[in-house]
């Protein structure tokens, strides 16, 4: 952890952007309560000149609690390892908005989210038409309002969707692209002039169900279908967050178990973006042979839980796996090797001169973009951006453990692929030293009482970047409100500025370099259009 | 359908990716499925067979229709829980529910209805992919028919 300049406290930071109400909770979350508009000049102030910044924005409708809707906006402190969240509670349906004033792409998304699923509307917000929802949705059926059936009164089939310009269509299905995305390319000549994108096509309703169907404890269930890739930093996260908001202590040895599935999740996950990288850049050789490694990686993970995608391996309280120290320094070992063979693999695929020159120089995000809009994980680590949630906010056991940060600050594609490498040899060293110090004892605990109406939020560094997840307990054992924002959401926007002035050829391999997860990003809903 | 190779074109209607990912890691040549003929296609029209993950969500289904309308595939393997019959989303607002309503609605515009093969699991594995490839292809049997014959006549259904 670095020291924060001399000055720079959390006192002052509160002072500076004129919070007087706030609380610091668990997990070095500050919760601060502000009116709409003394709301929205903090969070201008604090993006602007804080060393904060604006993560994601949410809400939850509270009216049959205290007759209002909240809007949450998250900002991360990387320099004084807190979250800050502006609570603004919104009584007359409207509230001016911060997209508006910080014309950021991360801002514009959640607020546009917020109007789709609660109908708040964002006075001056620069979006139109529907980000999330299908077209053909009610207008007036706004699915996260607490008095909203589960299925809306009517709904018919949406219609065929048809290019709006002479823009080149980039998907649902093509073949560069293994989920359904749609980008409308403008281009002149071969160059990518404009995009506009339209994404949630794996809007599946998550929050809403898990608010009506489950319960608390299975949840995680469901937070781990969020996405197939990157399952386990979902059920930790919820599991944190969950775990926050009702006060469970969490056992050593299943902090240090949530680490080493976390950190094999990462090898795979990565070995899985750079090899789908060399196939959008034509390379399938490469793809080939690092599929082919990866498999060890994956059988590891079933041996250890039980399945290739490590589903049902967490609970609140703790994990659901126990293994013996041999296994767990067999499984290591195991990955560990399949990930140092790996990385010697794909820095040899650059020696290939096609496959170089693909990569180089290609899709360059810059480090102010990358930080005013809220880029995340290797995407912003390539581009400049010392963050890290693991080194910057310690969860489970990243606290006790050894690690370094890799940045690069090329920021084009070949810069995300080496440094992809990078964090894939860290992980192996983490686990490493997980194998030599993991603690015997308890790997649950189960002795809680439920709480009602308590706010939790966790954050992880998942495979992607930041993951956060928002919960709110509710009555009879379920849930309030449960949001999630998954990394590729802040991410994705972002390909507007790096596809732009590039050959429209390098488009798949731009959108696979930054490793976009498209069900982690729909969660919940379906969109629209953007821009 | 006869023994030929097999092209399929992989459509990814809401899926949560992990179905997808062992698809990927099915071609791998771990698994090698070349041996069969199976090719992974980039456009529906030179396809024999679609894979299908996903439990079908409504923003995707006019792709999914044109896909289809386009290909006109002989057989379908639904890939995962989700695609055989709508997975733990099966009652949300925002999904159809796998192939069943799917193959219906698609009857109704006139589109052939072709054979499937569900491959079941969440997701499932290499080898169940494979597996699945092979009934179609008609060097296995399918699973779960006989068990569900068997539990019929012991049921005396």
């Amino acid at each position: 952890m670095r020291d924060p300049p001399p000055g720079e406290t959390l006192a002052a930071l509160l002072r500076l952007a004129g919070l007087r109400d706030c609380r610091e909770e668990g997990g070095g979350v500050v919760y601060c309560r502000a009116g709409a508009g003394e709301g929205i000049r903090a969070a201008a102030r604090l993006h602007e000149d804080s060393g904060c910044r604006l993560t994601t924005c949410l809400a939850y409708d509270y009216r049959l609690v205290d007759g209002s809707f909240h809007v949450v906006y998250v900002f991360d402190c990387p320099r004084l390892g807190r979250y800050i969240d502006i609570d603004i509670a919104v009584s007359d349906s409207s509230i001016d908005s911060l997209a508006a004033v910080l014309e950021t792409m991360q801002c514009k998304w959640c607020e546009w989210e917020i109007r789709d699923l609660y109908g708040i509307g964002f006075r001056g917000h620069p979006g139109r038409g529907r980000l999330v929802l299908p077209d053909s949705w009610p207008e007036d059926y706004h699915p996260l309002r607490k008095d909203a059936p589960s299925r809306p009164p009517r709904l018919e089939r949406p219609a065929r969707r048809r290019a709006r310009g002479p823009g080149l269509p980039l998907g649902p299905y093509h073949p560069a692209l293994h989920e359904p995305e749609y980008f409308e390319l403008e281009v002149e000549g071969e160059r990518v002039k404009g995009v506009r994108y339209r994404g949630f096509f794996v809007y599946r309703g998550i929050e809403k169900l898990a608010e009506d169907r489950f319960r608390a404890e299975q949840v995680p269930f469901l937070a781990e279908r969020i996405c197939g890739i990157c399952g386990f930093v979902h059920s930790t996260t919820y599991c944190m967050a969950f775990e926050r908001a009702v006060g469970i202590e969490v056992p050593e040895r299943a902090k240090y178990l949530r680490s080493m599935l976390l950190e094999i999740e990462r090898i795979h996950s990565h070995l899985l973006c750079t090899a789908v990288m060399l196939h959008a850049a034509g390379y399938d050789t490469g793809f080939m042979q690092l599929m082919a490694v990866r498999e060890e990686v994956m059988s590891v993970a079933e041996e250890l839980t039980g399945n290739r995608k490590t589903y049902s391996a967490n609970t609140p309280g703790g994990v659901r796996i126990d293994p013996d120290d041999s296994l767990v320094r067999e499984a290591v070992e195991r990955v560990s090797r399949a990930a140092e063979k790996a990385v010697k693999l794909a820095r040899s695929f650059l020696e290939v001169s096609e496959v170089y020159t693909r990569l180089e120089g290609v899709g360059v995000l810059g480090r102010r973009d990358a930080w005013r809009h809220g880029a995340l994980g290797p995407v912003a680590r390539a581009s400049g951006i010392d963050v890290d949630v693991r080194r910057d906010h310690p969860y489970a056991a990243y606290g006790s453990l050894e690690f370094e940060v890799p940045v690069r600050d090329e920021g084009d594609c070949l810069a995300r692929y080496l440094l992809r490498l990078d964090e894939v040899l860290e992980s192996a060293s983490i686990l490493r030293q997980i194998a030599r110090s993991i603690p015997r004892g308890p790997v649950v605990n189960r002795d809680y009482d439920y709480a009602e109406l308590r706010v939790g939020q966790a954050a992880s560094e998942a495979p992607r970047g930041e993951c956060i997840h928002y919960v709110i307990t509710g009555v009879s054992g379920r849930l309030w409100r449960w949001k999630v924002r998954a990394p590729s959401y802040n991410n994705i926007p972002l390909l507007e500025l790096m596809l732009k002035g590039y050959l429209v050829a390098d488009a798949p391999v731009i959108i696979s370099s930054i490793d976009p997860c498209f069900s982690c990003t729909d969660r919940l809903i379906r969109v629209k259009r953007v821009g | 359908m006869p023994r030929r190779s097999l092209w399929v074109y992989h459509v990814n209607t809401g899926g949560c990716n992990g179905c997808d990912i062992e698809l990927l890691a099915a071609l791998s040549p771990l698994y090698d499925p070349e041996r069969f003929g199976v090719r992974l296609v980039e456009s529906p029209r030179h396809a024999d067979a679609f894979v299908l993950s996903g439990p079908v969500t409504l923003q995707s289904l006019p792709s999914v229709v044109e896909a289809f309308r386009v290909g006109r595939p002989e057989a379908v393997i639904a890939l995962g829980s989700c695609a055989c019959g709508g997975g733990i989303w099966h009652d949300s607002a925002a999904v159809l529910g796998g192939i069943d309503p799917l193959l219906d609605l698609l009857e109704e515009e006139g589109i052939p209805r072709p054979r499937v093969i569900r491959v079941p699991g969440c997701p499932p594995r290499p080898h169940s992919i494979l597996y699945g490839v092979a009934v179609l292809l008609g060097y296995a049997e399918p699973k779960a028919a006989k068990l569900l014959a068997e539990a019929r006549r012991a049921a005396r259904i």
